[in-house]
């Protein structure tokens, strides 16, 4: 064995290590990026989702934008209030006031068995592909597809489709960023406040009797609410009650008088079904 | 010329990289769910790659067989030079243009590692090394012009590969089949297909 061939082995590779480590630190100064610090202070706060919510193509991008103020503080809705109070602590700016964190809501209660379908479908699940064939297989237009578009573009994994073909929204895990929102073609997700007690499920302004001739559980108008409300809370507009959240106590008489059980109460933060 | 012509269609076509040596299966299967993706994946491949050959060269013909260090000593040297380049690059491209570096920047850490990168960077420095041992050496024109055969040939399996699987990705397909099943499957298709240029021009 030849230990000068050992020796010259080390010797070089050691020596292109230690050249190369050299060159690299030297780049690395010379070619040195100034970084706002802010910038990676954000990041750091931020929910690294990378949801876009926000806009822009990850939390790296929405970080740059909001040190560089082309974006409000407010940018990031995923990660809510309190990213914006952190945000706001770095880059030494006033929270406005605090508002409450809005929750996603699937307003469809036409399940599978509840609803009239047109036909099986049987393709690719996926709502938009479904609506493609003779606009879905529900009979009412508005419905819920139930083949989870949702589900597949929420961030946080909070959507499931359950096993009556309907969305459930873990209020516990949504951060109401709203992108289920966009992504539903049908409309049926809104953004509520959290602390909603009754919903209306129910999305179609048809009349009453269109309405029920394919869903037992749609919204008829029939104003039946409307007339045992005590304070006001809700009103039928376009063929659809609508409820005033700021109004609204929770008393639940309207939910008991509702004739299709439409409307529903759920006790606070509780995932409804 | 011609010689470089053949040199590159060998390189390219018929000692495809991916679908016939099946040499960087990593990136192949990782990174071609989307075309898109895919084409920033082989953009750096074919940069890092001339250049990481480039370098390779220099070291082997100037530093490993003068001191007659060569044949064993090439593959660390080699695999320290690509990854410090691929540093430096990533250092380099970051400051330049940013723009640049945000199209390319997550792939650039991906092929520090690459198979493919040390592959073209040995079989430039010893022709036919996978295949049969040939005591010949490339001139540096032609180890450039293999060099970029190879990366090209990357590209093209790559991003056909990427256009199959989004189409599969609709495709109706048995459960147990979707997602990597079908792209091994169809790998082996594509494989074969490109056996087909085998003996093209007598290469």
């Amino acid at each position: 064995m030849d230990v000068s061939l050992i020796i010259k082995a080390t010797l070089v590779l050691s020596g292109m290590g230690l050249v190369l480590g050299a060159l690299l630190a030297v780049a690395s100064n010379f070619f040195a990026v100034e970084i706002d610090p802010r910038v990676e202070r954000i990041l750091e706060v931020l929910p690294g989702l990378n949801c876009g919510a926000c806009g822009y193509a990850g939390c790296e991008g929405a970080a740059e934008g909001i040190a560089k103020e082309e974006a409000p503080i407010t940018a990031c809705t995923a990660g809510g209030h309190e990213v914006t109070e952190q945000v706001a602590v770095i880059l030494g700016k006033e929270v406005e006031a605090k508002g409450v964190p809005p929750k996603a809501q699937a307003r469809c209660g036409g399940g599978r068995g509840k609803v009239a379908l047109r036909y099986i479908y049987d393709g690719e699940v996926s709502c938009h592909m479904a609506q493609q064939v003779a606009c879905g297989p529900l009979l009412c237009p508005y419905g819920c597809l139930g083949f989870g578009d949702c589900v597949e573009v929420c961030p946080l994994g909070a959507i499931t489709i359950g096993e009556d073909h309907l969305p459930r929204i873990d209020w516990e895990r949504c951060r109401g960023c709203g992108l289920c929102v966009e992504t539903c073609l049908r409309n049926i997700i809104a953004l509520v406040p959290e602390t909603s007690q009754v919903d209306v499920f129910c999305s179609s302004p048809e009349k009453g009797k269109a309405v029920r001739s394919v869903c037992e559980v749609g919204c008829i108008a029939c104003k039946s609410c409307e007339k045992v409300c005590e304070f006001d809370a809700i009103k039928v507009e376009n063929n659809l009650a609508v409820i005033d959240y700021d109004k609204c106590t929770g008393c639940g008489k309207c939910v008991e008088k509702c004739p299709t059980k439409c409307l529903v109460a759920y006790p606070k933060k509780d995932t409804k079904s | 010329m011609g010689r470089y012509f053949l040199l590159f269609l060998a390189a390219f076509l018929i000692n495809n990289i991916l679908l016939i040596r099946f040499i960087a299966l990593c990136p192949f299967f990782g990174v071609s769910s989307k075309v898109e993706t895919s084409i920033g994946m082989s953009m750096a491949v074919i940069f890092v790659m001339a250049m990481a050959t480039m370098v390779c060269w220099l070291v082997w013909n100037f530093l490993l067989i003068p001191l007659k260090l060569g044949e064993f000593l090439y593959i660390p040297a080699f695999i320290l030079i690509i990854a410090a380049l691929v540093q430096f690059v990533e250092i380099v491209i970051r400051k330049v243009s940013p723009a640049l570096f945000r199209a390319m920047g997550i792939y650039l850490p991906l092929i520090t590692t690459n198979c493919a990168v040390l592959a073209a960077a040995t079989e430039s420095v010893k022709p036919g090394f996978f295949k049969l041992n040939i005591q010949y050496g490339y001139a540096i024109p032609e180890a450039l012009v293999y060099t970029l055969g190879v990366a090209v040939g990357f590209t093209l399996a790559i991003v056909m590969f990427a256009a199959i699987r989004e189409r599969m990705e609709v495709a109706p397909i048995p459960g147990p089949l979707k997602g990597y099943p079908s792209a091994f499957i169809m790998a082996g298709l594509a494989s074969l297909a490109f056996m087909g240029f085998a003996g093209l021009f007598g290469l």
